[in-house]
């Protein structure tokens, strides 16, 4: 009896639906091409999908109190070209560079959420507008010349956030244990804490939480602080492992990361959110991007597969959900 | 004392005038387009020479990148024609893209050099930079020339921008090349993204390693993030031959290294000045009956050169 309900809560839960998906998607790419379980491969996957799961994690709580961020990218990259300059100029230590560096991300988040709360201009107009002030800010002080990341090689600073080891023939990132530290922590804050009933509540009924005494206001503004600098910490790991802080980088993570977000079974419009669903997500669009290259559609065909496996996905996303509704 | 504020007014008016417009600016205005993008390593040293070449002739320079976006660089064009300028000095983002523009500037009386990227459709003044076409030809042979790849091979090209002119021209000059010798390749689409690059690059690497059998790296980004590729897979330098282009210092490097057996390094700086100075001698009457080409395929040896150069910016 006790198993049965089990059952049933866990065909009842709101990432049932992403975890088929999940499942059905290395079901079959495995089938294609076995290699794609390959121990290799398992680490590649992880090596970059981390990364982008870090902000998707920070979004996820955004979004669920009913606000975007689009200035995550921007912010991506824009953190690791201020920590590589202030530390390839001999202005401070890495360690100090990269507090600085997060300190300005919570600076940008803090001006987002003041623009969002106070100005009441939508989120999806106010972090637009700061997505093209980071970027541009990023390029003029570099004048469009990426930055050298290679004296990170050997830095213990380095080895802590983006060191590699092996276990069992893969190879894994530190990254990955950053990532699962803050799915532990981000799981815990909206599901067993008061901060997560409020950011809940912020994004379901906002006048009526702040009638139940939820500070909406500061809870979204603190939200858009965590959100800036988690891109800023995903973009400072990202440089350190490819050698690269451009300050292009990250640009189009924002709408991945939204679309990791819904597909996990966040609610678009905020109220509703998952970490595990988000979880769920994040691996379904990146297993899906190495998955059809493994299995070797046309290079240039790349995005049409993808175009195409994102609106199969939703559809059967959405059937799984009705389904899951109409049980409930 | 109404004459003495009168004439301080004026004055004032006058070096504010003088340092912010350039009309009053001494020398001639010149327009500098770029179909790059301003985060493109290469581009940033195209820059620099323009810079270089303002700085050292006293000249105005206006320069602006368009990231591939046909519509803002013809608007860009159509700006400087309606500013006079005394030149343009332009690369191409499509094949025929600019002939309008290029018309009503050449109407108006302006020269325009094309440079980086040619476009034979367009009828600019003249062209600098590298024939596309022959760099392309050039990685063929090399691979050919070197025994690196035989009859019957696959070589995987990873590119930035599928579709854009540099790569289009270049994989024509490759199949002139490959096609007699029945070497088939396949292009994929890179992204502009450095994480997103190497990310794909290593996807496509594991799932083709035993049939890859050389690399062209048709952009910067691409052939600069091999050695990335490459730690990543697991792949030792030297074990897949690699050619592609060398204007970073990722990729000089690489071929100091032994991850890229050879590179191509297009004299970006010398491009931009040389463009300018055609520009300006087609603006002063001497209208330029030649084109300019430029390019040189480096190995190991010589690879020391370039990346000194590039660390200098």
């Amino acid at each position: 009896m006790q198993n049965r309900t089990f059952l049933q809560r866990f065909i009842g839960a709101s990432e049932f639906g992403p975890l088929v998906l999940l499942i059905a998607e290395l079901a079959v790419f495995t089938f294609v091409n076995p290699a794609f379980l390959s121990a290799l491969n398992i680490s590649n996957i992880l090596t970059f999908t981390v990364e982008l799961g870090l902000i998707a994690l920070a979004m996820t709580l955004l979004m669920t109190a009913g606000e975007f961020d689009l200035s995550v990218g921007s912010v991506f990259g824009f953190s690791a070209v201020i920590m590589w300059t202030l530390f390839n100029a001999g202005l401070m230590p890495m360690g100090a560079a990269f507090v600085v560096a997060l300190a300005i991300a919570l600076f940008i988040g803090w001006v987002n959420g003041l623009f969002v709360t106070r100005l009441n201009i939508p989120s999806f107009l106010v972090t637009l507008g700061m997505l093209l002030v980071v970027r541009g800010t990023a390029l003029y002080i570099t004048s469009g010349f990426p930055q050298r990341t290679w004296s990170a090689e050997g830095s213990v600073f380095a080895d802590i956030l983006v060191g590699e080891f092996s276990i069992g023939g893969f190879r894994v990132y530190m990254s990955v244990l950053w990532f699962v530290l803050f799915v532990i922590i981000t799981h815990y804050i909206l599901n067993q804490t008061k901060a997560g009933n409020w950011i809940q509540a912020s994004g379901g009924n906002a006048p009526a939480a702040r009638n139940r005494g939820v500070n909406v206001n500061r809870t979204k503004v603190l939200l858009f602080m965590f959100s800036a600098a988690m891109a800023a910490f995903a973009g400072i790991i990202s440089s350190i492992r490819t050698s690269a802080a451009n300050p292009n980088s990250g640009t189009g993570y924002e709408l991945e990361v939204i679309a990791m977000v819904v597909i996990g079974g966040t609610v678009l419009t905020g109220g509703r959110g998952t970490i595990i669903g988000t979880v769920l997500g994040i691996f379904i669009l990146r297993a899906m991007r190495n998955g059809i290259v493994l299995i070797g559609v046309p290079g240039l065909a790349y995005n049409i597969f993808i175009g195409a496996i994102i609106l199969g996905m939703m559809a059967l996303h959405s059937w799984l959900e009705r389904r899951h509704n109409a049980g409930t | 004392m109404l004459r003495r504020t009168f004439l301080g007014i004026a004055a004032a008016a006058t070096i504010v005038a003088g340092a912010f417009s350039p009309a009053l600016a001494a020398g001639k205005t010149f327009y500098w387009i770029s179909h790059g993008a301003p985060t493109d390593p290469v581009w940033t040293y195209f820059l620099a020479g323009a810079k270089q070449w303002e700085s050292d002739t006293g000249n105005k320079v206006n320069t602006s990148f368009h990231s591939g976006d046909v519509p803002s660089q013809q608007e860009a064009v159509r700006a400087a024609i309606s500013a006079k300028a005394d030149a343009i000095v332009t690369s191409s983002p499509d094949p025929g893209s600019l002939v309008k523009v290029v018309d009503e500037a050449r109407a108006a009386g302006i020269p325009v050099i094309n440079i980086n990227t040619p476009d034979p459709t367009v009828k600019f003044n003249a062209y600098v930079g590298m024939d596309l076409q022959k760099a392309g030809a050039a990685w063929a042979q090399y691979l050919v020339d070197h025994k690196l790849v035989k009859s019957g091979d696959f070589v995987w090209m990873p590119v930035e921008v599928p579709g854009a002119t540099y790569g289009v021209q270049e994989e024509q000059g490759i199949a002139s090349v490959f096609k007699p010798l029945n070497i088939t390749w396949e292009v994929t689409d890179a992204t502009l993204d450095q994480a997103e690059i190497i990310n794909r690059m290593s996807d496509y690497l594991t799932a083709n390693r035993a049939k890859v059998k050389a690399i062209i790296g048709l952009g910067d980004l691409v052939t600069g993030s091999v050695k990335r590729v490459f730690d990543q897979v697991g792949v030792k330098a030297g074990e897949i031959p690699v050619v592609g282009w060398g204007n970073s210092q990722d990729t000089t490097q690489e071929v100091i290294n032994g991850y890229v057996n050879a590179a191509m390094w297009q004299d970006p700086q010398a491009t931009s000045y040389i463009g300018l100075s055609m520009a300006a001698m087609a603006a002063n009457g001497i209208p330029p009956g030649f084109n300019v080409y430029v390019g040189t395929l480096y190995e190991k040896n010589a690879a020391p050169l370039y990346d000194k150069i590039m660390s200098q910016k």
